[in-house]
């Protein structure tokens, strides 16, 4: 189960609407490589891990990606306090706005609602940790992106904080593929699959 | 900052810490420096919780200790940027 602590991982605190901000962090709420699409991969993943390493690592991973989405959340709720109709339609927002008001619904900026066709769990898991490290680029390169678009310290500096989280699940990752593949035959990793195939 | 923010952003700060060192712990659940440092920060986390809960009310569910009243629902909230 799981227990809601009444504080963010790392705070927020914006003291200048941005519609036009909001507009694009949203994609890492509800994008192809947001917050949402990560704790739904990893905790969904973890059940065909073969090892209590990998077990515990995705269920970690999978809790920390929620605290996430909370931290995205927040930033796009502090983003559109206070908007003027005016901003709204300036920022083009309005297409937002028009279905969602400035509540938060998980979306890509494109508009696109979130999808769990963005992520897998193929019950493999060489296959799903390998997704997994290139899920941890994916979204450190959209924070990168962010971060060119964002001028305010008040939005760059969670958005900084998560992007290093992107960078330190990348590398843990690495280390359970790779505590995975050392309990398999060296000379074919891929000759079965170790959650499925019983030799 | 006021007392209140203080002391969770201390609580936050240590929470990181923990957090970290957990998935690393992960990934490597015999190595005694990283359990070590985990344990230090652990301590130190819990009484930093205990602090804040007693002084400005529950960070969890099962934390709640008001007598008078049902103070889990009182803000703020976390969102809302003022904590």
């Amino acid at each position: 189960m799981w227990a809601y602590e009444k504080k963010l991982e790392y705070p927020v605190k914006i003291k200048n609407p941005s519609a036009a901000m909001a507009k694009v962090i949203i994609s890492q709420l509800g994008g192809p490589d947001g917050e949402l699409g990560a704790a739904l991969r990893y905790l969904s993943q973890r059940y065909a891990m073969p090892t209590d390493k990998a077990k515990g690592l995705l269920t970690d991973i999978g809790t920390e990606e929620l605290a996430h989405m909370e931290i995205i959340s927040a930033i796009l709720y502090q983003l559109t306090r206070n908007l003027s109709i005016d901003e709204i339609k300036k920022s083009g927002f309005d297409t937002y706005f028009v279905d969602h008001t400035t509540g938060i619904y998980p979306q890509a900026a494109s508009g696109m609602p979130f999808s769990a066709a963005t992520l897998q769990s193929t019950g493999d898991p060489i296959t799903d940790l390998s997704e997994n490290l290139a899920a941890e680029q994916k979204a450190r390169t959209t924070y990168d992106n962010i971060l060119r678009l964002a001028d305010d310290p008040d939005v760059r500096d969670p958005i900084r904080f998560l992007r290093e989280r992107e960078v330190v699940h990348f590398q843990r990752f690495g280390e359970a593929l790779r505590d995975v593949t050392d309990r398999l035959d060296c000379k074919n990793y891929y000759a079965f699959n170790p959650s499925f195939d019983r030799k | 900052m006021n007392e209140q923010q203080k002391l969770l952003q201390r609580i936050r700060a240590l929470n990181f810490a923990v957090i970290d060192a957990g998935l690393y712990l992960d990934t490597h659940p015999d190595c005694r420096q990283a359990l070590a440092y985990f344990r230090k920060h652990q301590a130190a986390l819990k009484a930093a919780k205990a602090e804040y809960t007693q002084k400005f009310g529950p960070l969890t569910l099962t934390g709640q200790t008001g007598d008078e009243r049902w103070d889990w629902i009182d803000g703020p909230w976390p969102w809302e940027g003022k904590v």
